[in-house]
């Protein structure tokens, strides 16, 4: 267990070097000198809390996903691992067999360009390595202007893929992913929220600041409350343990309070806030992107209700 | 927060349980369908004593006033377990952890130690009297007038949605002692005996059939200078600090309440889903038990923080009312998918089960009323977290 004050720091200087890096390549590679792999294999949901929660602030492409899946699926983490996710909205895995040849849905990173293999994870439990010019895409156009995943859909031969030992189960990398990206939602949507707030105090209309109508006012103040509950559950996933079912929820309330925040901060900030001068279409854009990942706010209750029903109760799952 | 109480709390909490375990027959009164009022009284004096006797309601309250000190958090363990168990009232309970605190900061030493322990043992029901026929989000407008009299006050005015005052036997009482403009500066809190001579409470009834609250006339009321709570002009400071109070082990009670019937709700859903066979439940019922719940647990990790704070020394303050919306999304929430997974039980349907769920669903509504406003927590969350200057 990291002292969370210790956390807190790794998340500044994660950022900073985040900051620094012109590109998402440069900041894959600063984070793993800054031993991001380390603090990955040593306590994995704290450590996504530190990196993801400076991905949000910075609003940095860097690749770290692919990490937190390999290292849940116990295959070695390095700047050019590379791991296909899942279908945008959906958690299960990526691949499946069919007949001779796999199937591969999902989305894959711009890890992508610099790997040479990429692992894909098979909905029959195995996890396969498969030459990453097999999965390269071309070059399409896409929300994120950065790209940082690529939709993949692909058929590889079973005899072009190696079948890989591995020690973790995909249900590890859904806990972890969800955890992580949830820390990402929760920190980008408080970068909106406070680009709408300082608009909100700067622009003048009708002789006063557009911060003193009401209407501003409380659409603004549902957002902040979005997002501290979505943050209040995300904060019990950088635990040394956090059941299923807190990521799921964190991933669910996070992905809301992204849809809340960015709909809030487009309205308050109106015509300025249109245009590509002002950074809001960037932070809308990746928590559009980053909500496909592992579920999504519209599909994920579902989940969680379906789950609470094969329980047949509500658990308490934390206590005071 | 000192390790030392976290650590306690497991221990706490199972030891309590056993206890709550061995006499689950004796702690339970018996009623037929749907509690009424009075039954519902009777059922919460009756824990409270109960609780009180056996040591378990006394943790966490100040030795000064008959408890046995320790964090505050012990509180939320003993009301989170008696509300899971359904054993009393959730708004009933709320009042004690509302009031009692308010009363132990403000009132004398002499004070607290004679009306404290009363209250803790389940002898006597408090309430509150801060709204007015035309006061209620602008507190600050109060008018119910105190005038000082020879060794006191004489109080006369009208409160309004007085919750329980038919039953209580005291009452924290705002009233209006400087001019008539003077706003939150000319405000004092009194200790009222409810059966003074001068005081009419006349129940109300409301919209789910209970007479929960009163209209309480008060006629040239004497009230003794030892019963100011606090000093004559502090009246707003202490009606501030009942907030913090609210949003602590009251809240998390009634958060504890709303699992616990999220937890039901769910059992039952699936149980039909059961008998009915094969997936009987659709996905969109699943998805409105599964947003009731993800709101109940927004609250409960975001509570869980405040108690921590609290019981750590911290103070509590305009953040807390993040708390209170989420509470109130939660609860609204909850009830909102009760409805809609069990369609027309609320409606039409007659059992003791379907009394309850409407009865708290029309309840439920209140949710975003009382206790300040849901636009008056917005309000707050503008203009002191998000920095957004005055309207
Ligand atoms: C179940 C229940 C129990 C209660 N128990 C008690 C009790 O025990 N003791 C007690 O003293 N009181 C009690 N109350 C009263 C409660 O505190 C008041 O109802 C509450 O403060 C709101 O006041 P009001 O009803 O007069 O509404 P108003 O203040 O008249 O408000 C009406 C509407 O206008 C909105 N509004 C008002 N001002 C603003 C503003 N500045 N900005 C935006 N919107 C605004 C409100 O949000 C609301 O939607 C209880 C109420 C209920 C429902």
């Amino acid at each position: 267990m990291i002292d969370p004050d210790d956390l807190a720091l790794l998340a500044t200087s994660f950022a900073a070097a985040m900051s620094r890096a012109p590109g998402a390549a440069e900041a894959d590679d600063a984070l793993h000198d800054l031993g991001w792999g380390e603090l990955l294999a040593h306590a994995p949901l704290q450590g996504a809390a530190a990196a993801f929660s400076a991905l949000g602030v910075t609003g940095s492409a860097a690749c770290l996903l692919d990490d937190v899946a390999a290292n849940a699926l116990g295959l070695p983490v390095s700047a050019s691992a590379c791991v296909v996710l899942p279908a945008p909205s959906f958690s299960r895995q990526p691949a499946e067999r069919r007949g001779q040849s796999i199937h591969i849905d999902g989305l894959v990173s711009a890890r992508i360009d610099r790997s040479d293999r990429a692992m894909v994870a098979v909905s029959d439990g195995s996890v396969v390595e498969v030459d990453a010019a097999l999965l390269r895409t071309t070059d399409v156009i896409a929300l994120d202007p950065q790209r940082p995943f690529r939709r993949l859909r692909v058929d590889v031969c079973e005899r072009d893929v190696v079948v890989l030992a591995r020690a973790g189960s995909w249900d590890t990398v859904i806990l972890r992913a969800r955890a992580a990206v949830a820390h990402q939602l929760v920190a980008a949507s408080r970068v909106m929220l406070d680009q709408a707030t300082q608009h909100a105090v700067d622009r003048v209309q009708f002789g006063r600041p557009i911060a003193s109508f009401q209407a501003v006012r409380h659409r603004l103040a549902d957002a902040l409350v979005a997002i501290e509950g979505a943050s209040a559950v995300t904060e019990m996933c950088a635990e040394d343990e956090c059941d299923p079912l807190m990521a799921t929820m964190a991933r669910s309330l996070a992905g809301a309070a992204a849809r809340t925040t960015a709909a809030s901060a487009q309205q308050v900030l109106a015509g300025i806030g249109f245009t590509t001068d002002h950074p809001f279409h960037l932070s809308l854009k990746r928590t559009m992107v980053l909500d496909t990942l592992f579920g999504s706010a519209r599909t994920l209750p579902t989940e969680i209700g379906n789950a609470l029903l094969a329980i047949g109760g509500a658990p308490r799952l934390i206590e005071l | 927060m000192s390790d030392a109480i976290a650590d306690d709390l497991p221990s706490f909490r199972r030891e309590l349980n056993s206890w709550l375990d061995d006499n689950e027959g004796e702690l339970r009164l018996g009623h037929v369908g749907h509690p009424t009022l009075d039954e519902d009284l009777a059922q919460f004096t009756h824990i409270k004593r109960a609780l009180f006797d056996a040591g378990w309601g006394r943790h966490g309250w100040p030795v000064a006033v008959g408890g046995l000190g320790g964090s505050s958090m012990l509180r939320a363990v003993v009301g989170e377990e008696i509300a899971t168990r359904d054993l009393a009232e959730p708004g009933m309970w709320s009042m004690i952890e509302v009031l009692a605190p308010t009363v132990i900061a403000y009132g004398s030493p002499a004070l607290i130690a004679e009306m404290i322990p009363p209250l803790l043992r389940g002898d006597e029901t408090w309430c509150q009297g801060f709204s007015e026929p035309n006061t209620g989000s602008d507190l600050a407008s109060l008018s119910c007038r105190a005038t000082a009299v020879e060794g006191g006050w004489s109080v006369s005015g009208q409160k309004v949605w007085t919750s329980f005052a038919q039953f209580a036997e005291r009452c924290v009482l705002l009233t209006r002692t400087g001019e008539p403009g003077s706003a939150h500066r000319g405000i004092t809190a009194l200790f009222v005996d409810v059966d003074s001579p001068g005081i009419t409470a006349r129940p109300i009834e409301i919209q789910n059939g209970t007479l929960e609250f009163c209209e309480v006339f008060f006629d040239d009321v004497f009230v003794p200078n030892e019963r100011i709570l606090g000093a004559v002009g502090q009246g707003w400071q202490v009606a501030m600090d009942v907030l913090p109070y609210e949003r602590s082990t009251a809240f998390w009670h009634r958060g504890a309440y709303l699992h616990h019937r999220a937890d039901q709700l769910i059992a039952t859903v699936a149980g039909i889903a059961g008998a009915d066979g094969a997936a009987a439940v659709d996905t969109g019922q699943a998805r409105l038990l599964g947003e009731a719940f993800q709101a109940v647990m927004a609250f409960r990790c975001r509570s869980r923080a405040t108690q921590h704070r609290l019981a750590g020394g911290g103070q509590l303050g305009a953040e807390t009312s993040i708390d209170k919306i989420l509470i109130a999304t939660a609860e609204q929430t909850l009830f909102n998918a009760a409805r809609d997974v069990l369609p027309g039980v609320i409606e039409f349907d007659d059992d003791a089960e379907a009394q309850r769920l409407r009865w708290e669903f029309l309840y439920s509504r209140a949710a975003t009323i009382y206790g300040g406003t849901a636009e008056i927590q917005r309000n707050i969350v503008a203009r002191r977290l998000l920095d957004l200057g005055s309207e």
